[in-house]
């Protein structure tokens, strides 16, 4: 069984997450990480069945006795450990990209990105010129 | 007798555990340290010594799912390697604290020498072949780290490199052709290479039934090949001399560099056949006779002896090659005879590099008078190596020219004879270097020669040792014959058969070929330096002639593509990178769906209600949004309402924990969003042009990308839902029913993350402990000088 629905909106999220990682604005790019995120999530959670709410289904039980069928209780955990990951990993990322403009007055990646690999190679070059 | 499985095992481990207390002891010992490895390889020594005439299979279980045990067999060639190995180990640890006094690096150096021993030791008695695979790949390693003793020297670290890349990779070939003879072997795959060797037949069968024995007979070939040297590959031997000389004497000469012969021996029963011969007797041949070439032109003792090696390793491979019982007499009887004369040739090298200051052949000579004792043992040791009568490498030279004519013999026409006449004409290269050796003692002392000191006189044990043992197998063959070599062959052979009389009673072919030899060699030495010249000039004029030619421009070949493609791969822009590894993710799974056949006959089926696919679309709507917003609040904006959408659907889908939590971080997360965005000014924002303006290439190039990336998760989700198993998983179930009696609790999620799983969440801790270590840092520490 599929669940296409599911898939075509973990697709989509994909989709505008991997555009948005793809811009020059550092910003946008953390905000594509958290979409990607948010869109890992909804696959965990659909790789168990999806069960529709009812009382039963909720994986809280109503004490001894009797364990019915609950939606998979075990993909909820991960999940759960997945938002709250993720959650720390945007939280960083965003402060990082603060750093960076604090440290470059930009947050044009094409700008920094080009900086950094002039720098580096004229690095390599002055430290080759010492070994000979 | 069958062997005692705790003394074989103790005399293969020893070594390693030896090792790994190295560093400990070098620290009580100091320079001494090498008494004690000598300890430690006598005491293998002797423990296999005990095992000589048994024979049988040890075994200890290792991967038993996968048939893979560490098996060790024991017979008389896997004794023979054994303890020519562990009594080299013996002197040549003997002579190093004295050869090496006042290096730095000795604990390493020391660890690396009883390992190496214990991986040959294993090699030696391995009969496994994934278990041979290991410690055959370990003695490169360990060789690896010997030559590159030296680490400050450049030459020291390039010659490592360069017998690693040959050696390991040349295992990894015959890795290859083990797997195919593991198939081949048995349905599953058996790696047991006793039980392959004691029935041949099937295996060999099997083999030709399916087409691959040349391709397995090939790949092993190539292992074996490049561990010894063996043309074309021969050229990281003479570079592998830059490691100190006692290494040169055990790894290069007497041990390391004849496992792939030993390899050879060891399947011959295996894999005797027309191609067997063919390929090994030629190769071994050919090898025989350029070494013996180069080594003339060689101007360095150690390269000489180096060259020598291999031109010797080709007599080996050669011998083991001929179908004959005279080639495997000639390769067994040969590969200890070469183990005595040659190790004892590298020390000898150098006492004379550490007494006389130079290795340079040009600027030696005469030495009989500072050195007399090291000249008698020279003597005896050159005099075998270049196959003079009486010394021992006539006997095993003389094997070797009787299995030639043998071949010439049942091939018709005269190609056969090519077999003869390379091996005289390698022999008379080989006399030919073998006096110029002697001349360092016996020739005319050159001008330039500075004083030359009395070596000290534990560096002469061991060469003594050695010349002593040389000489008692050339005064009388037949105790080393019957002690060792006669066992060992019977392993090498299909059908064992008596050994001849290797002292000549009477005339033949054999005895023509090499009175022939040693007499045109005696009669070429006095143009030697015009041989020396000539050859060398050759190299020298046409570059590609020379292998370390190939193997230069392929490593530069592969350094430039590798820079080449760092530069392009990682140019220093975010979006490169995230291009070429989502790219790349996108069409290993794609390719990976294709090829598991996961991608036909999927049903399709919604699962999910209406109101699940209303919110999910809301969600999508709003990410559309924010890749649309004009300003960075208004992107953040949008962006909670896709996380506060999917709360929804953690909602909807049953799962109240991961709404309230989703709710909580979306939140959190939003915060932080807006208080970083209101510390950087709306001028450094990036205006987001007008989709008039777009660069339209790049813009369609991350469409492309995205697209791609998108369908990738949209066609892995139906994979994957589509393959999920009916119902509830068994782990699911165990976790909803054990959650009240085992873990105290009634929410089922709550009771996993805390008792069931409790370490996973103790993980997630650390990783948000650490993401707030990490924000305060970069907010705190920048104001305080980070740089300083």
């Amino acid at each position: 069984m599929t669940a296409i629905v599911l898939a075509a909106t973990v697709g989509a999220l994909f989709a505008l997450g991997t555009f948005l990682m793809l811009r020059r604005d550092l910003v946008r790019v953390v905000w594509g990480l958290a979409l990607v995120g948010q869109a890992a999530n909804l696959y965990l959670l659909t790789a168990g069945e999806i069960a529709p709410a009812t009382h039963d289904a909720v994986p809280v039980l109503a004490g001894h006795g009797e364990v019915p069928e609950t939606a998979d209780p075990l993909v909820q955990a991960l999940v759960l450990t997945a938002i709250v990951i993720g959650f720390g990993m945007t939280a960083f990322a965003l402060v990082l990209s603060y750093r960076v403009y604090e440290e470059h007055g930009t947050l044009d990646l094409a700008e920094i990105g080009g900086r950094e690999v002039s720098e580096g190679r004229e690095r390599t070059r002055s430290d080759g010129g010492d070994r000979r | 007798m069958s062997p005692e499985p705790v003394v074989v095992f103790a005399a293969v481990s020893l070594p390693f555990v030896a090792a790994l207390l190295m560093p400990l002891a070098f620290r009580l010992l100091g320079e001494r340290t090498g008494y004690l490895a000598a300890g430690v390889s006598f005491l293998c020594f002797a423990l296999l010594a005990t095992q000589h005439g048994a024979e049988g299979v040890v075994s200890l279980a290792w991967i038993p799912s996968l048939g893979i045990s560490l098996r060790f067999a024991v017979d008389g060639w896997a004794v023979l390697f054994a303890l020519v190995a562990s009594g080299m180990g013996v002197l040549v640890s003997i002579y190093s604290p004295a050869y090496l006094h006042g290096e730095s690096g000795l604990a390493r150096y020391y660890a690396a020498l009883v390992a190496f021993l214990g991986s040959i030791l294993g090699v030696a008695l391995a009969a496994d072949l994934i278990a041979l695979f290991v410690f055959w790949e370990l003695t490169s390693l360990c060789s690896f780290v010997l030559i590159g003793f030296h680490t400050e020297d450049d030459s020291s670290r390039y010659a490592a490199r360069m017998s690693m890349l040959v050696t390991v990779g040349g295992g990894l070939f015959m890795l290859a052709g083990f797997l195919l003879l593991a198939q081949a072997a048995g349905d599953p795959a058996s790696f047991d290479l006793a039980a392959m060797l004691a029935e041949p037949g099937p295996v060999r069968d099997s083999l030709r039934e399916a087409g691959l024995f040349v391709p397995a007979l090939a790949l092993i070939a190539v292992g074996a090949t490049t561990k010894s040297a063996q043309v074309p590959v021969h050229f990281w031997l003479p570079s592998a001399m830059a490691a100190p000389t006692p290494v040169s004497a055990f790894l290069h000469s007497a041990t390391m560099v004849k496992v792939g012969v030993y390899l050879l021996g060891r399947l011959r029963p295996l894999l005797e056949s027309p191609e067997w011969s063919l390929l090994f007797s030629a190769l071994g041949l050919a090898t025989m006779l350029v070494c013996a070439m180069l080594a003339v032109a060689s101007t360095d003792v150690k390269e000489l002896l180096a060259y020598s090696t291999a031109s010797h390793l080709g007599l080996m491979v050669a011998g083991f090659g001929f179908a004959s019982g005279y080639g495997a007499e000639a390769g067994v009887f040969h590969l200890l005879n070469h183990a005595l004369f040659k190790a004892a040739l590298f020390l000898i090298a150098g006492i004379v590099a550490h007494e006389a200051g130079t290795r340079e052949l040009a600027e030696l000579g005469g030495l009989r008078h500072e050195l007399p004792f090291t000249a008698a043992i020279t003597a005896v040791v050159a005099l075998s190596m270049a196959g003079i009568p009486p010394f021992s490498g006539f006997y095993s030279k003389e094997l070797l020219f009787n299995a030639t004519v043998e071949a010439a013999g049942q091939i018709p026409g005269a190609i056969g004879w090519l077999y003869p006449a390379v091996a005289v004409l390698a022999s008379v290269f080989t006399v030919l270097y073998s006096v110029r050796f002697l001349a360092l003692f016996f020739g005319s002392r050159p001008d330039g020669l500075g004083h030359v000191t009395r070596p000290a006189p534990i560096l002469l044990v061991s060469p003594a040792i050695l010349g002593a043992l040389t000489a008692v197998i050339s005064v009388s063959p037949g105790i080393a014959i019957e002690t060792v070599v006669r066992p060992a062959v019977d392993a090498t052979v299909t059908e064992p058969r008596e050994m001849p009389h290797v002292i000549p009673t009477s005339y033949s072919t054999a005895v023509g070929m090499s009175a022939l030899a040693i007499g045109l060699g005696l009669a070429a030495y006095p143009f030697y330096g015009r041989f020396h010249r000539g050859i060398g000039g050759l190299s020298a004029a046409i570059p590609p002639v020379a292998a370390t030619w190939w193997y230069d421009a392929a490593i530069d070949g592969l350094e430039r593509a590798g820079r080449g493609l760092a530069a392009r791969v990682q140019n220093g822009l975010l979006r490169t990178y995230a291009t070429w590894t989502l790219g790349a993710t996108c069409a290993i799974a794609l390719a990976g769906f294709a090829a598991a056949g996961a991608l036909s006959g999927t049903m399709v089926e919604l699962e999910a209600s209406i109101p699940i696919a209303l919110v999910a679309a809301v969600a999508v709507v709003a990410a559309i949004a924010v890749v649309r917003s004009p300003s960075h609040v208004v992107g953040v904006l949008t962006l909670s309402i896709v996380g506060f959408m999917l709360a929804i659907v953690y909602i909807l889908a049953s799962a109240p924990d991961l709404a309230l939590t989703q709710l909580v971080v979306e939140t959190l997360v939003l915060l932080v969003f807006l208080l970083v965005i209101e510390e950087i000014p709306e001028s450094a924002e990036l205006p987001v042009p007008k989709f008039s303006e777009m660069a339209l290439g790049r813009v369609g190039r991350d469409a492309v990308l995205s697209l791609a990336v998108g369908a990738t998760a949209f066609v892995t989700v139906l994979v994957t839902t589509d393959a999920r198993p009916e119902g509830a998983s068994e782990i699911a179930r165990y976790y909803a029913e054990q959650a009240v009696p085992e873990g105290g609790g009634t929410n089922i999620v709550n009771v996993v993350l805390v008792d069931f799983r409790a370490f996973d969440t103790m993980g997630e801790l650390v990783v948000v402990a650490v993401a707030a270590i990490s924000v305060l840092t970069l907010l705190v520490m920048r104001g305080r000088g980070e740089d300083a």
